[in-house]
């Protein structure tokens, strides 16, 4: 399902302008990480994907849905939204309760539900926590039935904002599991990260935002060359690019793997 | 953050620049003149006149339209209502429904009691919107009141919006996950039953961990605090804050002598 934004422009109350101007179109199944500043507009963008913010100016598509024609709730059935917060999106009192919230709202019987409720639980590792309160885990567990219960509505899109945030390497790496996995199954997958490096291993696509404006805009590679213009949104290319560029590779490296390759290359060079 | 945690709005008005003690006394002084029974029109007067220019003095009387309608029409019409109907007395009948009447006393009463109530309401919106929170408690401290109290009113004051705020966003929440809060009223009432149990747990952790986070910052040590908001108090206004006081005082002789 594509995703389509014309001249969106968002202005919150109290004439706080988050966004000026984006044009942005993302197709079906990419895989799409957006990083920027803190301010920049990342979740004010992302937030009209699913209609919980509607453009002051221009328009925003969901496959043939213009969003300011629809609900949030059915909305919801196209795209799925991981708060940046997960205190902000929990409020059942047990995790597979709020694992099934989603699918009951968009009308699937109780079997469907429950083969959702447990693809979701065992993407995100919950299996011992069915009925433990989501308020009794630590935030590292919160953040996983906040994904879990997004990843339950089966959505076509699904948006992250912020999951690494505050995780440690092994969370990361689950986290970036389940993104692989929503993409294998066709998704389109659009996160929100300051861990760049993430973004670097995990993603085809970066946009780079800054103050309510897109600034760079292309595959991985090509963003994460661009070191002087991420620099003016506070955005450091990932290490191993750094390095390779100290190093004097010719050409940009973003993972471990394409590091080695240059610095081989470079090796039977000299 | 940026939501709004209180009603206060910010603005450049003269009420804004009065000391924080001299509204809550000229408040006082509105509703205790409301409730003394002096005249049965006084409330409407007050409101009418006093607190609806008072809104524009403050510049914030679009807001003030924007509450009254909202929250407290609702609320004062509900009363008119109930007051109407039930009031025991009364022999002039108006109208009856079903074995309840509706006599000229009870409405007189019921317009009475609605008057009071929105007056009373009122000025002390008036004061939330035209003071902020922290002003208000660090002058209420500074000459005296105990800070548990007056932590107590000014947590007080702000549970509304902070429950307006929480509220909004489980709502986003819900919607987010494909439950339709719009439109219908059997929507809207099937959203408001998983809102409840969030809300109020929610609001009872955040007490938890508002307590710890005062104490942390040594609430309760028992030393004289210093302020980092500087109060301006002006000596025209120390002498307002006695002329409402005697206001009050005279209003009471008022009353003692006239019965
Ligand atoms: N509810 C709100 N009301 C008013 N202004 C807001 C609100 N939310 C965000 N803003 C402002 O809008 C701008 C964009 O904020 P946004 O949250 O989209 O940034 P972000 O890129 O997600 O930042 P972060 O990395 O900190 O999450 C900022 O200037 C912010 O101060
Ligand atoms: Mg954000």
């Amino acid at each position: 399902m594509k995703i389509e934004i014309n001249n969106l422009h968002f202005t919150y109350p109290g004439e706080i302008i988050a966004l000026s101007g984006i044009n942005l179109s993302i197709e079906s199944g990419e895989k799409v990480a957006i990083v920027g500043q803190n301010g920049s507009g990342k979740t004010t963008l992302v937030k009209h994907f699913n209609g919980l913010l509607l453009p002051t100016n221009g328009t925003i598509r969901i496959g043939d849905w213009d969003t300011k024609d629809h609900s949030v709730a059915e909305l919801a059935s196209r795209v799925g939204y991981v708060f940046q917060n997960p205190d902000e999106q929990l409020f059942n009192s047990d995790v597979k309760s709020e694992l099934g919230f989603g699918p009951r709202n968009l009308g699937y019987d109780d079997d469907r539900t429950e083969e959702l409720v447990e693809d979701a639980i065992e993407l995100t590792g919950l299996d011992n926590y069915r009925d433990t309160n989501p308020y009794d885990l630590s935030p590292t567990w919160r953040k996983m039935v906040a994904l879990g219960s997004i990843i339950a509505l089966d959505s076509p899109i699904v948006v992250f904002d912020e999951p690494t945030t505050g995780q440690d390497a092994q969370s990361v790496e689950v986290i970036a599991r389940i993104a692989d996995e929503l993409h294998s199954r066709g998704k389109t997958l659009i996160t929100i990260s300051h861990d760049i490096d993430f973004c670097a291993e995990n993603f085809e696509r970066i946009i780079a935002m800054s103050e309510g404006e897109i600034l760079l805009d292309g595959s991985v590679l090509e963003v994460i060359a661009q070191e002087e213009s991420l620099a003016t949104t506070f955005v450091d290319p990932p290490q191993l690019t750094r390095l390779g560029k100290e190093l004097g590779f010719d050409q940009t490296v973003n993972d471990q793997a394409s590091f080695l390759g240059a610095y081989r290359l470079s090796h039977e060079q000299n | 953050m940026h939501q709004k945690l209180s009603f206060y709005v910010d603005r450049d008005s003269f009420l804004h620049h009065l000391n924080p003690l001299t509204k809550l006394t000229l408040v006082l002084t509105l509703v205790i003149l409301s409730f003394l029974g002096l005249s049965y029109w006084l409330p409407t007067i007050i409101f009418l006149f006093i607190i609806i220019p008072l809104s524009f003095l403050g510049k914030v009387a679009q807001e003030f339209f924007n509450a009254t309608v909202k929250l407290l029409l609702p609320v004062v019409g509900f009363l008119f209502v109930m007051q109407a109907f039930f009031h025991p007395d009364g022999t002039q009948v108006i109208f009856s429904i079903w074995i309840f009447d509706v006599t000229v006393e009870s409405l007189s009463f019921a317009y009475l009691t609605a008057s009071r109530i929105l007056t009373m309401v009122a000025s002390f919106l008036i004061l939330l919107l035209t003071t902020h929170p922290s002003d208000l408690m660090s002058d209420l401290t500074r000459r005296g009141v105990s800070g548990n109290l007056s932590y107590v009113i000014t947590s007080t004051l702000q549970i509304i919006p902070q429950m307006q705020v929480k509220a909004g966003t489980i709502i986003d929440a819900q919607q987010s996950r494909g439950l339709e809060t719009t439109g219908n009223v059997f929507n809207r009432v099937k959203a408001v039953v998983p809102l409840v149990g969030p809300l109020v747990f929610g609001s009872l952790v955040e007490v938890e961990e508002r307590a710890i986070a005062i104490e942390a910052r040594a609430f309760t040590a028992p030393l004289k605090k210093t302020s980092l908001r500087e109060i301006p108090d002006r000596a025209a206004e120390r002498a307002a804050r006695w002329i409402f006081i005697g206001v009050i005082i005279i209003a009471i002789g008022l009353r003692i002598w006239l019965l």
